[in-house]
């Protein structure tokens, strides 16, 4: 499958009365890891949700501007077509509950009847290896998600949405309920699945610590606004704006 | 005012309404053991209904409590396609883009879980059963009599099968009403979650309702309480014949038909009374036995994350 790079142009979001996003412009490459950085209420979860058309859920929200995903016009076209090349993971571990392990995984290549059989098993078994969770669950497939911790549930949610091997891949903030242990193996899976699918991703953080543990290229945003963008290195190492500087030393 | 003063206000009605209950229950067994005394098993197990005049005559409560099961169970089986549409309907479809229309439907929907059940028999009884009686049993026998439910031929439109379909109409709000507030606690991240996978309308609500899955088991459970229980409408249609409900185009009885129909002469009787008694009884068991497991399953929707 075709590489897709996301590109964001003069993005403005309403919802309700307030001005969420303020002519927000980026690009995501494939390939690579793009972290969305900025304090809580700065519009990062927005933003990814009008890449992903989540935003049409939200009563009220007004969207302007360009998204593209390669070359499908993100915001004129079907939000299925458009979703069904994005996946996403949630800051809350979100497995359905009244299916099992297995299933959750399977839901996704089911209804879009992509594998059955011995090859649903192959494709379930390389998301859950993907998502560093098969080892702890290959003996209990049939299980319900209630059983497993918030970490383990994180990494099933993560499996679920890699098992329709998204171009894109999108994450709201999806360790900032999770234990150490499940945080690493799920930046490690994120980190492999960008590199060996040149997958695009997209990751939404609040810690400044993990973009630059796993991005590739950062965006940080202020109070809906883009501050800075560019390669990790650089704008940790030498940030240009004085807000960047201040989120970076915890000030902000 | 005090603490003591206002616990002492509000205790004495919750305890009676709870005494009620145990009351209603203690009362009906008594009024039971000489029925259940004489007749035995058999008192549920016979097909016989023989009242004689000042004698003791033979009574079994099987022909009115198959046609209970029968009548609540078709009730519930055309019920729960219905709610579960007009759960999608009022909660995916109306609130994009009609949300007015939703607010009425809803409304009216709620209206017609308080409507008086006589409103119903009425209509069911003047509208309802001729025009099933002149068109879909007259299709049925002429088309499908080979299946043994639909093998006799139908007389009039007060049968089991009317009974079930006016059920039916009657339960669906209370399980819609059941069925929608659990489906609208569920989570925005589970619904987010199925819409980021691609999922069309069909397959999300479809995600959706296995979520709602214990919800939709209490609806039924209760939906099918109140079938069981309702008396005044089906008394109006089933055609109140001492008939095995094994063909759905007959006429037939329920037992809270029966014991309508009956209670007044009942006196003329011996023991009579009696056995409509028992007939309530199991009626009050059967509507505690679905309620408390239609409350267990709902007690059972809990979305943790």
């Amino acid at each position: 499958m075709e590489p897709v790079e996301v590109k964001v142009s003069d993005l403005n979001v309403w919802i309700g009365g307030s001005h969420i996003l303020k002519g927000v412009s980026m690009k995501a490459p494939p390939g690579a890891v793009t972290a969305v950085m900025g304090p809580s209420g700065s519009g990062k979860s927005t933003l990814i949700r009008v890449i992903n058309r989540l935003i049409d859920l939200i009563p009220g929200a007004r969207v302007e501007g360009k998204v593209l995903l390669g070359s499908l016009d993100a915001l004129r076209a079907d939000p299925y077509e458009v979703r069904r090349r994005t996946g996403m993971v949630f800051q809350e571990p979100n497995p359905f509950p009244h299916m099992t392990i297995y299933d959750n995984v399977a839901i996704g290549p089911r209804i879009h009847g992509l594998a059955r059989g011995e090859e649903l098993d192959r494709l379930v078994e390389w998301a859950l290896r993907m998502a560093h969770l098969w080892d702890e669950v290959k003996d209990r497939l049939g299980d319900y998600p209630h059983q497993l911790s918030g970490g383990q549930k994180q990494r099933l949610s993560l499996a679920r949405a890699l098992a329709l091997k998204p171009r894109v891949l999108l994450l709201d903030e999806p360790t900032a309920n999770i234990d150490p242990v499940s945080t690493v193996k799920i930046e490690r899976s994120i980190m492999e699945y960008a590199k060996t699918a040149m997958a695009t991703v997209i990751i939404v953080t609040h810690t400044p610590q993990q973009a630059a543990r796993i991005s590739d290229h950062i965006l940080f945003i202020y109070q809906g606004r883009v501050v800075e963008y560019g390669p990790t290195r650089e704008v940790v190492l030498h940030p240009r704006h004085e807000l960047t500087r201040k989120f970076l030393g915890g000030e902000v | 005012m005090s603490e003591a003063k206002f616990k002492l206000l509000v205790a004495p009605p919750a305890i009676v309404s709870s005494a009620i209950l145990v009351l209603l229950f203690i009362v009906l067994l008594y009024y039971s053991l000489p029925a259940l005394g004489e007749y035995g098993l058999g008192l549920l197990a016979s097909p016989t209904w023989k009242p004689v005049e000042g004698a003791l005559g033979e009574y079994g409560l099987l022909i009115p409590l198959a046609g209970t099961l029968v009548s609540a169970i078709i009730a519930v089986l055309l019920a729960m396609p219905l709610a579960l549409a007009s759960v999608v309907f009022t909660e995916e479809i109306l609130p994009r883009g009609m949300p007015r229309w939703r607010e009425a439907f809803v409304a009216m929907i709620d209206v017609m879980t308080g409507l008086p059940t006589i409103v119903y028999g009425l209509w069911g009884a003047a509208v309802l059963a001729p025009l099933l009686g002149d068109t879909l049993y007259r299709w049925l026998y002429e088309g499908l009599s080979f299946i043994p439910l639909f093998s006799c031929q139908p007389v009039t439109g007060n049968t089991i099968l009317t009974a079930g379909i006016l059920l039916a109409i009657m339960i669906t709000p209370f399980i819609y009403v059941v069925v929608r507030e659990s489906y609208r606690q569920i989570p925005r991240t589970y619904r987010e979650a199925a819409l980021s996978l691609g999922t069309t309308r069909y397959e999300y609500a479809r995600i959706m309702m296995g979520m709602a899955r214990p919800a939709i088991l209490a609806g039924a459970l209760i939906g099918f309480g109140r079938a069981a229980g309702e008396t005044v409408a089906v008394a109006l249609v089933v055609g109140n014949t001492f008939n095995m409900p094994s063909c759905l185009l007959a006429p037939s009885y329920t037992v809270s038909s029966l014991i309508a129909n009956q209670f007044a002469n009942a006196q003329l009787y011996p023991l009579m009374l009696n056995v409509l008694v028992s007939g309530g009884l199991i009626l009050l068991l059967i509507g505690i036995a679905s309620n408390i497991l239609g409350i267990m399953y709902l007690r059972r929707v809990r979305y943790v994350a």
